[in-house]
């Protein structure tokens, strides 16, 4: 029997470990399937979107509004991006906390972490395309940000910016490593992220020898649990889309003026807390590159689970990581409360 | 008769609602696709007074584009999109010409020359209570 | 077992894309309008398609809304659509005029077109209430003399010359006052002029900006009104007008204690004098465009500018009043008896205009030497003749009100 070409992508057979949705949560999978809605949905934005000041958000309100299925096609990219992001960061505390990073996968987890941060600008720079009050403001603290990067921050702000303030030549820069630039490394990464997970033998589980579950499910099987993953988590898009529309603001004009507090997109919550505290290089830029850094050196630093702890969650081999990865996962959430408290 | 076994039915209902979900997909995209944001082009044009065009005068206007004739048994307009395929022709020495492929016609809108195999259309006129001239293009 | 469960997500797929279809169909089908004057397309009917034309002289197919009132011209959820409305529901509110009635030179252009409304109305003394704040911080010895310092809002006068002289006014603050008198002056006092809304249980209805007098409100309805017009009746102007007495030692406003039923009783406070045409013809059928709204200058007292007297129409014993002949089409009468179809005004009538020029577009000098005049607001006519060759005594000097009313006056 001749597998169709889904099939033919997967290996032939898998250890039956590797599929259970309790061990992996299925967050690989599905950040995957996120990407390739927000593929086709934001295809589908092009044909309306103008990256023109004077145009964009007029063109974001077209799409809304007035496009038959428009704002179900909006609010569908719009809950695809977010839900990447929280689901790229539960895999990557899954991978972390079954020590599904150990050689040789230890390449794939920078290449997994260069994902997520690609994402993580891709979600920014589609929230600056809608050039609306609601994001005036996110723009302007962001590229003030680069500046501050001691020898190149000012090279830096020029390349990103296009000019010496935040203007139409920065809405297609933006445009333009969102649709292509982000995107053509994204497409990259993510191949290459995919083809190390089959060359390093699949997702992580004990080796042939010491693997007390011998089961293994066929390629259509597993092909199966991928549809059925793809049908669940579509429906769950769709209905939350329905229910749930993307922000939107008024146009920015010449007069426009700031109304009520700026908000930082909520990926950036918690840097625009600590932005509270002091020097804007250090807790804007160093800080979150520090926190980068040390999750990217979990691999390499940190005691390694054995191989024999694989496939399960919490392996006592590698404690210290999941507690390092843990307590910044909770700084980050803590200060993201802590900025959407009102301040008196 | 118990070939078709409930799984190949549950099988086969299931890849119907799946097909089900695809053709109303699908749907939503050609939707979503053939909304126009620019409005249409105008097809009424007022082109001023009446008394602007005397009897026997042949106005080239190349806003619409068109040339008005005023003459003995009243207000007529040729169309000067080229019936081939839709330039925009030229007027010299009192033949229009298409400089997209090379068709020609006469004064009054005959084809001298191909590709274009129709004459030019003729638009209609109808002055308004103002004493405007008003023109009409067809759709 | 995964035959089931793919049937099942598959149902439950079907289901879910059939929501975002029945959701799609139950959308209100969007309205769209393309104004003449904009070109741009807007869709503001899809809710408000019921709303009756502002005025014959703003058509909706000419103007739109969005030329006016701001808004998001193509958003069809209600709150981003009005979020970046101009004034919230009155456009006309002085801090924004200028892009909402102004917009190039709509209402604010050149004062030799006469277009120039808000630079006029901005500088008014209704707007400013310099004269009022003058006057009681000169009494409440805060300076030194009655020259205007301050307004409700701060205002400049950059059309130049200035008859008054006075080029600045800066926003009055009753926080700042020492005496304080001055502050309950603040906290009592300021509900009556063009940047105020009026007092919380006052009896009008009345907006801020131009709406205060253009937008009148119908026998007392309060609320919505969407309504543009020069037709503006003497209730609206009560909304400030003929409400009552100041009193200077308790620094409150004395409302008159009357109820009126009647015009004759309404019309003005019991102490008033007046004759018939003054509570016969309303406000604006004597009160010309610049008394109204401001000649432009800043001024500290209404005396400077309000000039209009019964002499203007009537004339006197030796004088007719002052007519002109209406010869060309952008002759400012013509223009607005076009925007105001009260009089049939025709090129070679002739009307009666002020001292100062302002046409008195409502009036028309009969063939036969009679006087007519239509009431702007109630459309009633009415014909007089003048002073001249009539039984009146009165010397030509003479002509402030109380002259007049000695003989003329009515009797409540």
């Amino acid at each position: 029997m001749r597998p169709n070409f889904f099939e033919h992508i997967h290996p032939p057979t898998i250890p039956t470990a590797q599929a259970r949705w309790r061990y992996t949560l299925g967050a690989g999978g599905t950040a995957v399937f996120l990407v390739l809605v927000l593929v086709v949905t934001g295809a589908l934005e092009m044909f309306y979107y103008i990256p023109t000041t004077g145009e964009a958000a007029l063109s974001v309100q077209t799409i809304s509004y007035l496009v038959p299925f428009g704002g179900l096609v909006r609010n569908l990219h719009f809950w695809s991006a977010q839900l990447l992001l929280i689901v790229s960061a539960v895999h990557l505390v899954r991978v972390v906390f079954t020590g599904a990073y150990i050689p040789p996968r230890r390449f794939n987890y920078l290449l997994g972490l260069g994902l997520f941060v690609l994402a993580i600008l891709l979600d920014f720079t589609g929230y600056v395309l809608r050039w609306d009050t609601g994001i005036q403001w996110a723009l302007v603290v962001g590229t003030n940000l680069v500046k501050t990067i001691p020898w190149i921050g000012e090279l830096l702000y020029r390349t990103l910016v296009g000019g010496t303030t935040p203007g139409s030549a920065t809405l297609v820069r933006f445009y333009t490593w969102h649709v292509f630039g982000l995107m053509l490394l994204a497409a990259i990464l993510t191949t290459w992220h995919v083809f190390r997970v089959r060359r390093d033998g699949g997702i992580a589980v004990p080796p042939p020898g010491e693997r007390g579950d011998r089961e293994r499910i066929s390629r259509s099987g597993l092909v199966r649990t991928e549809i059925l993953a793809m049908l669940f988590s579509g429906s769950a898009l769709l209905l939350l889309s329905a229910v749930s529309p993307a922000p939107i603001a008024p146009a920015i004009t010449e007069i426009t003026t700031l109304s009520g507090q700026a908000i930082a997109p909520w990926f950036f919550l918690w840097v625009q807390q600590m932005l509270k505290w002091g020097d804007p290089f250090t807790w804007g830029i160093l800080v979150p590159l520090i926190i980068l850094v040390v999750i990217a050196l979990v691999p390499y630093i940190f005691p390694r689970p054995a191989k024999q702890d694989l496939g399960s969650w919490f392996p006592k081999s590698n404690r210290l990581a999941q507690i390092v990865l843990a307590g910044i996962a909770l700084a980050i959430t803590v200060l993201t409360i802590m900025e959407l408290i009102p301040v008196s | 008769m118990s070939a078709f076994s409930r799984r190949n039915f549950l099988k086969l209902t299931g890849q119907g609602l799946l097909a089900g979900s695809g053709i109303l997909g699908l749907g939503i995209i050609i939707r979503f696709l053939g909304f126009q944001t620019e409005a249409p082009r105008p097809t009424e044009f007022d082109l001023g007074l009446s008394s602007d065009y005397p009897v026997g005068s042949r106005t080239y206007l190349p806003d619409v584009p068109t040339v008005l004739i005023h003459d003995q048994a009243g207000f007529t307009a040729l169309s000067l999109t080229c019936t081939h395929l839709g330039c925009t022709l030229e007027q010299k020495a009192g033949i229009f010409s298409c400089p997209c492929h090379g068709s020609r016609f006469d004064e009054n809108g005959k084809v001298l020359h191909g590709p274009a195999t129709k004459a030019l259309t003729v638009l209609m006129i109808e002055p308004n209570d103002l004493g405007h001239v008003i023109l009409f293009l067809e759709g | 077992m995964s035959n089931r469960n793919l049937f099942f997500a598959a149902t439950i797929l079907l289901i879910s894309i059939s929501l975002t279809w029945w959701l799609q169909a139950r959308q209100a089908q969007p309205v769209g309008m393309t104004p003449t004057v904009t070109g741009q397309v807007e869709y503001c009917l899809t809710c408000h398609a019921d709303l009756e034309e502002i005025s014959a002289a703003h058509p909706l197919q000419t103007y739109g809304c969005v030329i006016c009132h701001g808004g998001e011209r193509l958003a069809l959820d209600a709150d981003l659509a009005h979020s970046s409305l101009r004034g919230g529901n009155n456009p006309s509110d002085l801090s924004v005029v200028e892009q909402s009635c102004g917009d190039g030179d709509c209402h604010n252009g050149a004062a030799s077109a006469e277009r120039d409304h808000i630079q006029r109305v901005m500088t008014s003394l209704q707007a400013t209430y310099a004269g009022a704040i003058a006057n009681v911080r000169y009494t409440f010895s805060a300076q030194p003399d009655l020259t205007p310092l301050f307004g409700t809002v701060e205002v400049s006068d950059n059309s130049l010359p200035s008859q008054t002289g006075i080029l600045h006014l800066d926003a009055f603050d009753p926080s700042a006052e020492n005496n304080p008198f001055l502050k309950t002056f603040g906290t009592n006092c300021l509900t009556c002029h063009l940047n105020s809304q009026p007092a919380e249980d006052s009896q009008g209805h009345r907006f801020s900006g131009c709406s205060a007098c253009h937008s009148p409100a119908e026998n007392n309805q309060s609320g919505f009104i969407h309504t543009l017009t020069t037709a503006i009746p003497y209730s609206q102007c009560s909304a400030c007008h003929n409400r009552g007495n100041y009193d200077l030692r308790t620094m409150t406003f004395v409302e008159r204690t009357d109820q009126p039923v009647t015009r004759l009783e309404s019309y003005y406070q019991p102490i008033g004098q007046f004759t018939q045409c003054e509570y016969t013809l309303d406000c604006v059928d004597c009160h010309t465009r610049s008394e109204a709204m401001g000649d432009g200058d800043i001024h500290a007292n209404q005396k400077d500018f309000e000039y209009v007297q019964c002499q203007t129409c009537h004339g006197t014993p030796s004088e007719l009043p002052l007519t002109k002949t209406l010869t060309g089409l952008d002759d400012l009468a013509i223009r607005l008896v076009l925007l105001n179809p009260v009089v049939d005004l025709k090129l070679g009538d002739t009307i009666l205009v002020t001292e100062q020029g302002e046409p008195l577009w409502n009036t028309r000098i009969l063939a036969d030497g009679t006087y007519e005049m239509i009431g702007k607001a109630t459309r009633q006519q009415f014909s007089f003749k003048p002073v001249m060759g009539s039984a009146c005594t009165q010397s030509g000097q003479d002509q402030s009100s109380a002259y007049c009313h000695e003989c003329h006056v009515v009797e409540r």
